[in-house]
């Protein structure tokens, strides 16, 4: 593998039927991870690749006595997961977003949805987090408006959801953010909820997110240092920048 | 112990506790320090202040144990959270507050002001 590059390995050959991708990258209250976590378990997808690059730390993950990547992608031919279990390291942001749109170009994806968070500062006090997103283009913004989730107009936006949005646009790729709002620096299996719920107007999961409320604490306590590796990367990531006025505002 | 400004490194210790998740905001009067504490009911959080620090121990209702983490470490418990910040600044642990919602504890705590009038001439 060529220095500094991001590699998608694809495994046991699945099929792709124009998917739709459901991308879960660790960001503000690891709304995406916990978010595409679930789906992913629920919804019984398949791991059918993973993502390597000598970017990201050294890093491998067991589960059930198995060894694997951190970084995986499941899926079932029509919908495709990208979940990473690690923090993703400033310097991979733009080479992994320009991989991973890559791929999802070469597999016709016909919608790709960045599930993650919009930090608030009175989270404690809401009970039902809201959605918003953003479009990446006039056909992404109608297919919002059309299943009525509500539109950023103005701000800024940090992180690798955000040039993820840019290089599906250079792509000629729908992509959409779905931003729940959150805890800045702690997991919130709450937004998730809020995310999942949104996630299902455009992916028919039928999920209860009833479960995973009931096992909100136990995904806190196990998202603890995820969560810190995250946020200790945010500064890098420029995630305070969500919180300025741009000079254009109208 | 050093000054903390937000999460650092730490997770755990030998001692069945764990290190809460914790942030801490100067709201130019005073210190905002939330910690989130999953598993605990607000009658286990213990908080002691001081002119410069904030120590927190929270019992949870049910332990946590870890298996299979580590090739010599098979099996960690933990019961508890425990937590001691410096503040960057004194504060009057008298005016102190704190509420407890949804797993979040949440610590108000005014800095002492010493206001020197200065008359302009």
């Amino acid at each position: 593998m060529e220095e500094g590059a991001v590699t998608v390995v694809e495994e046991g050959g699945i099929v792709h039927k124009n998917p739709i991708v459901i991308e879960g990258l660790p960001d503000v209250g690891l709304v995406g991870t916990i978010a595409a976590s679930y789906v992913i378990e629920k919804m019984g997808y398949t791991k059918i690749g993973y993502v390597e690059s000598d970017l990201f730390p050294p890093v491998m993950v067991i589960h059930e006595g198995k060894l694997g990547s951190p970084f995986s992608i499941y899926g079932n031919g029509n919908v495709v997961v990208v979940l990473s279990e690690i923090a993703i390291p400033p310097n991979a942001v733009y080479p992994l977003t320009r991989a991973l749109a890559d791929w999802f170009n070469s597999i016709n994806a016909k919608l790709v949805i960045s599930v993650t968070g919009l930090p608030v500062q009175n989270r404690i006090d809401i009970e039902k987090p809201e959605v918003f997103a953003v479009g990446n283009s006039d056909a992404a913004m109608k297919k919002l408006k059309v299943m009525h989730v509500e539109l950023l107009e103005e701000g800024f936006i940090a992180g690798a959801y955000a040039i993820m949005l840019n290089e599906c646009k250079k792509r000629d790729l729908n992509a959409i953010s779905l931003l729940a709002q959150c805890f800045p620096v702690y997991p919130d299996p709450g937004a998730a909820a809020s995310a999942i719920e949104a996630l299902d107007k455009f992916i028919p999961l039928d999920i209860d997110v009833s479960k995973l409320m009931e096992r909100e604490e136990e995904i806190k306590l196990k998202a603890r240092d995820l969560m810190r590796e995250t946020a200790l990367s945010a500064p890098e990531m420029q995630k305070g920048v969500e919180q300025d006025m741009p000079i254009m505002y109208r | 112990m050093k000054e903390e400004k937000r999460i650092r490194e730490a997770a755990w210790g030998q001692n069945g506790n764990l290190e809460p998740l914790f942030e801490l905001e100067d709201t130019g009067d005073a210190f905002l320090v939330t910690f989130d504490l999953p598993r605990v009911k607000k009658e286990n959080v213990e908080i002691n202040v001081t002119e410069d620090t904030v120590e927190i121990i929270a019992k949870m209702s049910e332990a946590v144990c870890w298996e299979r983490w580590g090739s010599i470490q098979k099996r960690m418990t933990f019961q508890s959270f425990r937590k001691q910040i410096r503040l960057p600044e004194p504060i009057n642990p008298k005016d102190a507050s704190a509420s407890f919602k949804h797993g979040i504890l949440r610590l108000v705590m005014p800095k002492i002001r010493k206001k020197v009038f200065i008359p302009i001439e």
